[in-house]
């Protein structure tokens, strides 16, 4: 980046920093003069530790839903202070949430000064939102309506305020970045209006049966945040163990070590540049870690014969990634991605090696032909049995050269742009061809990342392009 | 034989749940003063309720699924003024739904044994919190929610307790299973039932000021909470799945004897817990028992076949290959030490290898000496005797004995 854009990308930081700063003193001190203190003060602290604990850790139920419970606290707290204190309660707390641990672990301070003016200028238009929408009648059984009402739309005013500092701030520090401020404004407020209305009845509940109710929201909500954290966290175990494993097992084989890493990685690189959503991404993910691990089964003299594998040799590998596949289909929520891995070798066209659940002739899955690139291209790239690794531009020309019969044309020309433009460079620094590469494998050149998927195991046995081979 | 009594326990609970729900009815009905047609009208109302959410259950952390019903009963407690009424309509739902329960029971997921302690539980908690309110009231406390709220958790205590004993002596009547772990496999769900009993307490408590909004009060938060735990469940079933899965490939590969793991899995858990180890530490040990194994597919490697190797080198390539999963590290040294001997000359017992290690040891040795020598079930076990001077823990031995007397595999 030239020097004179990070100057004024600072500059513009330090003018935030200092503007959002004075924007929120002033604020409080307003409300300050014209409204008055919630009490009691524990209640005022307990809303104020809950609200900040939210703002730190927020709670993703999945990737097209973030529910902001602390917009929920917000409300509850409002509702719960009452006309007369509603938004001096609710900004004061917000002013709490400045600092995040890891500001303060990075002596950060632009960060925090931008946070405290944006969220009690957020609070503060929520709050206000409220009070105005719901006047200054005491709460009731008979005008609840009312009080759902006012907290679904002040919770609606967060969200929007809170999306348009955001993208204000955005485009002052980053101002030629584009951004749509309107297409994730469904995802942001849907769930946010449905937690104000909830919190806006959490707070009439403490309101109507008194401080009684505070223990009772706190436990249900409390044992639901536990039970999601858990649930993610096992999640989180699940898929790391199973990485794990397959990169520990792979690692026992000198010669494949890293390769289902690198096709998960070159996989997610095509799956995100085709917009895929985070459900999506994770789907791939799985597939790439399992595309191979029928071959950790299959004896490594299989592997690596150089020599074209008999027909029992062909027959007994088969068996054996069938059997692992059949291990995998057990799992119920692996079925998909076992589907996607085990047709990996199919063409585009419908040729080629279908797996056990693909039919010849049929046009694989979009994930198979993304995960078909994905491997082929590390296959050329890496250093095989048979020839050491080829440049990247080999590769790149093969894949364009088979897209239309071997792999899907679109996937392929997302894929190098995608990599072209990350920077990142795969495969032998120096021109090589292919010939050269067969014959310095002969010779022992190059072999110290020696490798080998053999070239027998895809392909309809020889009919592939060198391109397959993975 | 178990399996009959216990049946015949459930029947006669049942019966007296019905016989309770009518007693109940006639002296509330000829109490002086009481409005006959509100009588009947609160009690069918809360009939009808407790036993549709008793229908409903969430799986909580011990895999045993929490029927919901005890959230409707807090409620019904908190709102019903006729304690005849309340408990009427409580046996009376009960009873309603245990037969609904057994009729739709692939869909409940929820046994005789949780009905029986549904039942009895459900019956100490309205007794206590009975007890408890007009105690608190006694006392001079005023009649508000604080009050309502203290004798829930004091009686949600009491249900919880009972509840865990019951399943303890079903648990036991009906398998292998020691009390102990059974009782802490309860204490488990402890987080589970806290968050249904003070969402049926938000209910009766908001019902009378809210109205229908009570609803959006009381069920929406526990909603958010009963979605968590349905997703831990059925993320954990799928953990499991998936270590079974990768356990099984050296096993594909030809380099461990077919169903080896899983079925020392199987039997080292039935040991563990006949044992009454801690629920937590038999899910690591069932993991581990499944992985023993694995480190047998670097045999893959025709130059380590050739070179040779001793039982520690596959647990040492077990641990290795297990220690790549974060998650696993405490499985990890659970398989390196699988193959220690659980005592050596001079040493009584070596305090170093876990309970859990000589579990695996004992259950994979009765298999293999199964499946690769040819022996019976007795003569696999006495192989185990002969070895317990040093290789096989007595304790663990004895165990073992005791899982296959249960199970039918060698006579008493």
């Amino acid at each position: 980046m030239f020097p004179n854009e990070l100057v004024r990308q600072q500059k513009a930081k330090v003018r935030l920093a200092v503007g959002f700063g004075v924007a929120g003193v002033v604020v409080l001190g307003i409300l300050f003069a014209v409204q008055e203190f919630p009490t009691p003060l524990w209640l005022w602290a307990l809303f104020a530790v809950v609200f900040v604990f939210f703002e730190w850790n927020t709670v993703e139920v999945n990737d097209k839903l973030y529910a902001s419970p602390s917009a929920m606290v917000i409300m509850t707290a409002a509702v719960a202070f009452g006309y007369e204190s509603a938004v001096l309660g609710a900004a004061y707390m917000a002013a709490l949430a400045l600092l995040t641990p890891d500001d303060i672990r990075e002596r950060r301070w632009f960060q925090p000064a931008v946070n405290f003016g944006q969220l009690v200028i957020t609070v503060s238009a929520a709050a206000g939102v409220y009070v105005v929408v719901r006047g200054s009648e005491p709460v009731s059984t008979s005008n609840l309506w009312r009080v759902a009402l006012a907290s679904g739309i002040a919770a609606i005013t967060y969200g929007f305020v809170n999306y348009q500092l955001v993208l204000f701030i955005v485009r002052s520090v980053y101002g030629h970045r584009e951004a749509n401020p309107w297409s994730h404004m469904t995802s942001i407020l849907l769930p946010m209006t449905g937690m104000g209305f909830l919190g806006g009845l959490l707070g009439a509940t403490y309101v109507l049966v008194g401080s009684a109710s505070i223990p009772l929201i706190g436990i249900v909500f409390f044992t639901g945040y536990m039970a999601f954290e858990s649930y993610a966290q096992l999640r989180e175990a699940q898929l790391s163990t199973l990485a794990g494993f397959i990169k520990a097992l792979e690692a026992k084989d000198l010669y494949t070590r890293g390769h289902t890493e690198r096709v998960a990685y070159f996989a997610n690189m095509i799956g995100q540049a085709m917009g895929f959503n985070g459900t999506q991404l994770e789907k791939l993910r799985w597939a790439a870690l399992i595309h191979d691990v029928g071959k950790l089964a299959v004896p490594r003299e299989v592997i690596r014969k150089k020599a074209r594998l008999t027909d029992d040799e062909y027959g007994e590998m088969q068996a054996h990634v069938h059997h692992v596949e059949d291990l995998l289909n057990e799992v119920e929520f692996l079925r998909p991605m076992v589907d996607i891995a085990s047709n990996h070798h199919a063409h585009f066209d419908g040729n080629g090696y279908h797996g056990s659940t693909g039919e010849t002739g049929e046009t694989p899955s979009l994930e198979a032909r993304i995960l078909a690139v994905a491997d082929s291209f590390d296959a050329m790239t890496s250093t095989r049995s048979y020839r050491v690794a080829l440049t990247q531009e080999y590769a790149f020309g093969e894949l364009r050269k088979n897209a239309g019969s071997q792999f899907d044309p679109d996937v392929v020309e997302v894929f190098v742009s995608a990599l072209s433009a990350s920077g990142e460079r795969y495969g032998s620094p120096i021109e090589i061809s292919e010939e050269e590469a067969r014959r310095r494998a002969e010779q022992g050149i190059g072999h110290s990342h020696a490798a080998t998927e053999s070239p027998h195991m895809d392909t309809n046995r020889g009919r592939g392009s060198e391109a397959a081979h993975g | 034989m178990a399996e009959t009594r216990l049946r015949t326990i459930s029947i006669i609970s049942w019966l007296a749940l019905a016989i309770a729900a009518v007693i109940f009815t006639v002296t509330g009905l000829s109490q002086a003063g009481i409005d006959q047609g509100a009588w009947i009208s609160e009690a069918l109302l809360w009939v009808t309720a407790i036993t549709l959410v008793s229908l409903l259950s969430v799986p909580a952390p011990s895999g045993s699924r929490i029927s919901l019903g005890i959230g409707a009963i807090v409620a019904a407690s908190i709102l019903t003024q006729e304690v005849t009424a309340f408990a009427a309509a409580t046996a009376a739902a009960l009873a309603i739904a245990w037969v609904f329960q057994r009729r739709i029971d692939t869909w409940s997921h929820r046994t005789d044994g949780d009905f029986l302690s549904d039942a009895l539980a459900a019956a100490v908690f309205g007794a206590t919190y009975v007890y408890m309110e007009e105690l608190f009231l006694g006392w001079g406390l005023s009649d508000d929610a604080w009050t309502v709220v203290g004798a829930v958790a004091i009686g949600g205590l009491a249900w919880f307790i009972v509840r865990a004993l019951v399943a303890a002596f079903v648990g036991v009547e009906r398998t292998d299973l020691a009390g102990r772990y059974l009782w802490l496999l309860a204490l488990e769900d402890w987080a589970v039932v806290v968050s249904i009993l003070a969402a049926g307490t938000l209910f009766g408590l908001t019902w009378p000021v809210m109205n229908v909004w009570a609803f959006a009060v009381a069920v929406l938060p526990y909603a958010f909470g009963h979605l968590a735990f349905e997703r831990y469940h059925s993320t954990r079933v799928t953990y499991g799945q998936t270590i079974r899965a990768l356990a099984q490939i050296p096993e594909v590969a030809g380099l461990a004897p077919r169903g080896h793991s899983t079925r020392t899995a199987d039997l080292a858990v039935a040991v563990a817990q006949e044992l009454g180890l801690h629920p937590n530490d038999v899910i690591q040990l069932e993991y581990a028992a499944l992985m023993h194994d694995v480190g047998r597919i670097t045999l893959n490697e025709p130059a380590i076949l050739k070179a040779g190797y001793t039982d520690e080198d596959i647990a040492r390539w077990g641990a290795q290959i297990i220690a790549e999963a974060p998650y696993l590290e405490h499985v990890s040294a659970l398989v390196e030490q699988q193959h220690r001997p659980y005592r050596s000359p001079g040493i009584e017992i070596d305090p170093d290898v876990p309970m859990a290690s000589k579990i695996i040891k004992v259950a994979s040795a009765y298999d293999q000496a199964q499946i690769e020598m040819g022996l019976s079930p007795v003569e696999a076990l006495e192989k185990i005797h002969q070895g317990s001077a040093y290789e096989f823990d007595p304790q663990v031995a004895a165990s073992l004995r005791r899982v296959l007397v249960f199970r039918g595999a060698i006579p008493y």
